[in-house]
């Protein structure tokens, strides 16, 4: 039988969080109540975010997805990003979704173009027009493969259009706080005027 | 032809965590060895997880030779949920 012989732990670096956030529209009920109590535990880049909420829009069955992104702490406390995610074919109902097995290559595809050196920080899925909670099936997901403290499943429903993300603590589900964060030279809005350029060939002086 | 078995050592990542290990193999182990062997390292679940090499998934049964893993490969073991 082969043997770990050897283990590298990754660092956890110190960073600031994102500073250009905002809360998900979409963001259940529970979810502000844990939001207005705790600070962010997790920062959801706006491109991710898209790519799930579009994703679950565009099926009636449920999808589902990897988050992909890093561990980083501020003044000693813990918090997740997630900068993108990574998804494939799937063999999927209304009320259940995995991988499907011959779409593990374009899953694989997916994460070896990654643009970053992710860590799998948990998963999405939806539940279409059953709300924002943990299945039975949910949870052994979590408690079998997610069950770190920087580990999120992030639950989509696209019909009554709500979000929440969630964490196993001790084996007991519990809400993550989380909001969508940009960066600051992808806000369209960063400057504070916009001059118009006067073109030196325009004969006329006409502004553009 | 003169086959020479002889172990080999390839670096795991835990995608999880980021962590990584180095294992020593032997020509006749299979990928589902692997797949337990770093489950069990990592304390988890071995049938909750596929192992990959680039964009290839590697098959359970396969040896290592079958499955063609080389010395100084970099194997990633990559969650395989289940939503309800």
């Amino acid at each position: 039988m082969p043997r770990v012989v050897g283990n590298t732990e990754p660092e956890v670096q110190e960073r600031s969080p994102p500073d250009k956030q905002v809360r998900h529209k979409w963001l259940s009920e529970g979810g502000m109540e844990a939001l207005s109590s705790f600070d962010p535990e997790m920062y959801l880049h706006k491109n991710a975010e898209e790519k799930i909420r579009n994703h679950a829009i565009s099926m009636g069955d449920e999808v589902m997805g990897l988050l992909l992104g890093g561990v980083y702490q501020h003044r000693g406390e813990p918090y997740v990003i997630i900068r993108d995610v990574a998804t494939t074919d799937l063999d999927a109902t209304r009320v259940s979704v995995r991988f499907s097995r011959e779409g593990y290559e374009r899953l694989f595809d997916s994460l070896e173009s990654s643009w970053f050196d992710y860590v799998i920080v948990g998963w999405y899925h939806s539940h279409p027009g059953h709300t924002c909670f943990l299945s039975e099936v949910d949870v052994a997901t979590q408690a079998a493969m997610f069950d770190q403290d920087h580990h999120c499943a992030l639950v989509i429903d696209p019909v009554n259009q709500e979000i929440d993300a969630f964490h196993l603590r001790d084996g007991v589900v519990m809400r993550r706080p989380f909001v969508v964060y940009w960066e600051t030279f992808e806000d369209p809005y960063r400057g504070v005027t916009v001059r118009h350029r006067r073109l030196s060939s325009d004969p006329d002086g006409v502004t553009l | 032809m003169l086959v020479i078995a002889m172990s080999l050592r390839v670096r795991v990542r835990n995608a999880e965590t980021g962590a990584s290990g180095e294992m020593e193999l032997e020509p006749e182990n299979t990928v589902e060895e692997i797949i337990e062997s770093a489950a069990g390292y990592w304390q988890k679940d071995a049938g909750a997880y596929v192992l990959r090499r680039g964009k290839s998934l590697l098959r359970g049964q396969e040896t290592i030779v079958e499955a063609g893993v080389g010395n100084g490969d970099g194997l990633e073991l990559i969650p395989d949920p289940e939503g309800g």
